[in-house]
């Protein structure tokens, strides 16, 4: 009786011994002399080849940062945990950080993330057809338009074209679908026109499908994604903020200037195959915020509804 | 082992049974290669069997992968033990003292049907998305599977059993390792088997909708990373089934041994 009550248990309290020993270890400021351990969260998509490009590169090594990336799903997991201090910076969609502004959120950027192409033709998000009927914005009155999100940069930005082309974006129907499930919806017909990103934007063109619209055509230097940090970091260590700044301003200079190096760097952190990669079309990594393209978003997004007044665009952006 | 003699339906055909769930195995392969190569599936969002070994053996090669297993494993195991010695530990207590019993019973009943996928908006926040948030998620499905088995064991005790430990005068001690123990130990390990499978679920889960690294994660990256790499987040199914059976196995092989002297799984052996 002893031995079998003895020997589960046993091996499990073993178990659980030899593997706690490896948990998760939270950052720390450093001492003099070392690098800080800081952690940055960012989703697994082309838009943040170049933070991992400067953390490949050394740019913030030698800025005294120890950079680990930790990836979510989307800007909504990862505002909550810079927010509460679990990691010092993070990766979001311009629309999000306006909305989190709106709500006073106490965040603030830091750096730029990325923009458009500014080449309307060649993008690397956009409006995708199958029908060969639909030739302009405007005729999407009336149809069903898949988003990833509502109320947020995809569909404001299918609006606004939508209303540039001299459509009635009231009359626009969105559906909300994850961007991989988009291209298979828009072939079984379930929707009239999706809007897609890279890498599924090349895909979805390679299909013969037509590209009717793209951020480019909401604002040349559409400004996609920003950096962000919490005040209270900015506060507690704005020395540090001012490190992380430094370094990402030279990595999104690096990336801007080294379009192979970017399309090698996304085969670490996404599983995007190599030929995939190599024809995909990349953002444009700016190194300093276009101010005036996140005024334009901030008002769209009153114009459309996001929020009931403009937020203080002045006091997220540095 | 006895397996190979045990009599069952399959002796008809004159094929061990093994050798048939295999053969169902392989037919269902086949089945998976021909739908799309023929268009009865599309072959874009539903890769063939090749395709997705193909797939596999890509990750075979790949350090991420076997980092994103031991990640999950991990996960896995340590949820597991918490819940399990938590949950016994538990069970065990409240089930011996009727007071406490009759004090829980509503609260336990009210908290034990709140899906865990429930709480993983308040688990972002509060815990983050690190293998603790996931841990969370694990321990708090598994925990009850274990609780409320350990809780039922220990109501069957048999009086007569009870009274006469109680006329030795025998200690809390020796009343639970003698008397409720062994009668507690056959619905335990069921909870545990239980637990076993809701854990590994969670793990999942976890990793897939809240980032914890793992092969959740590992396949929703590949689910982002275009249409190419469709192939591999079905791989990643395959190998999360494959842990599936694997454990099952187990728990069952450490079922038979710990309750070896178990008229239930005694019958289990050819008379």
């Amino acid at each position: 009786m002893n031995r079998r009550f003895a020997a589960p248990i046993a091996a499990i309290l073993l178990a659980s011994l030899s593997l706690t020993a490896c948990g998760d270890d939270e950052p720390t400021t450093a001492p003099p002399g070392q690098n800080d351990q800081v952690k940055a969260g960012v989703i697994a998509i082309v838009d943040v080849a170049p933070i991992y490009l400067g953390k490949q590169q050394g740019i913030f090594a030698k800025h005294k940062i120890d950079l680990t990336l930790e990836t979510a799903q989307g800007g909504s997991a990862i505002v909550p945990n810079v927010v509460s201090g679990q990691w010092q910076f993070g990766f979001s969609n311009v629309v999000s950080l306006l909305l989190a502004q709106s709500r006073n959120v106490p965040i603030k950027v830091v750096a730029n993330g990325n923009n458009s192409t500014g080449d309307t033709k060649n993008d690397f998000g956009g409006i995708v057809v199958k029908d060969p009927g639909i030739t302009s914005p405007k005729q999407l009155e009336g149809k069903k338009v898949a988003t990833n999100a509502l109320k947020n940069i995809v569909d404001t930005s299918v609006k606004d074209i939508v209303k540039k082309d001299g459509g009635d974006p009231s009359k626009v129907n969105f559906t909300e679908l994850a961007f991989p499930d988009m291209s298979a919806q828009l072939e079984a017909g379930n929707v009239d026109a999706i809007f897609v990103v890279e890498p599924f934007l090349s895909q979805a063109k390679a299909k013969g499908w037509r590209v009717i619209g793209t951020y480019a055509d909401v604002d040349p230097n559409l400004c996609v994604a920003l950096y962000f940090t919490s005040k209270e970091l900015i506060g507690k260590n704005p020395d540090l903020v001012k490190r992380f700044t430094d370094a990402m301003t030279e990595s999104l200079a690096y990336a801007d200037s080294h379009p192979d190096d970017v399309r090698a760097v996304l085969g670490t952190y996404t599983q995007i195959t190599e030929a995939v990669r190599k024809g995909l079309t990349l953002p444009k990594f700016p190194s300093t915020i276009n101010k005036d393209a996140v005024n334009k978003l901030a008002d769209l997004s009153v114009t459309y509804g996001l929020m009931p007044s403009k937020p203080d665009v002045g006091a997220l952006l540095p | 082992m006895t397996n190979a003699t045990r009599p069952g339906p399959a002796r008809r055909t004159g094929i061990p049974p093994r050798l048939l769930g295999l053969l169902g195995l392989a037919g269902f392969a086949v089945l998976i290669e021909i739908l799309p190569r023929v268009g009865v599936l599309p072959a874009r969002y539903f890769p063939t069997t090749t395709a997705i070994f193909g797939a596999l053996a890509d990750y075979a090669g790949d350090s991420r992968f076997w980092t994103a297993l031991g990640q999950t494993l991990r996960t896995w195991v340590i949820g597991l033990t918490i819940a399990v010695l938590a949950g016994v530990a538990v069970g065990v207590v409240i089930g011996a003292v009727p007071v406490l019993r009759a004090l829980t019973a509503s609260t336990i009943e009210f908290l034990r049907p709140i899906p865990s996928v429930a709480l993983i908006p308040l688990v972002v926040v509060l815990v983050g998305s690190g293998m603790s948030g996931t841990l969370v998620l694990v321990v708090y499905a598994s925990f009850w599977q274990v609780l409320v088995q350990v809780l039922h064991g220990v109501a069957d005790v048999d009086p007569v059993a009870r009274d006469t430990a109680r006329a030795y005068h025998l200690g809390f001690g020796y009343r639970v390792r003698y008397v409720v123990w062994p009668t507690a130990l056959p619905y335990a390990v069921t909870g545990i088997r239980l637990a076993t499978a809701v854990a590994l679920i969670l793990t999942i889960t976890g990793e897939l909708t809240i980032g914890t690294p793992g092969l959740g994660k590992l396949m929703d990256t590949a689910y982002n990373s275009g249409l190419e790499a469709v192939p591999s987040v079905y791989a990643i199914v395959v190998v999360t089934g494959l842990i599936g059976v694997l454990a099952n196995n187990a728990t069952r092989a450490a079922e038979r041994y710990v309750l070896a002297w178990h008229p239930a799984v005694r019958a289990e052996l050819p008379a």
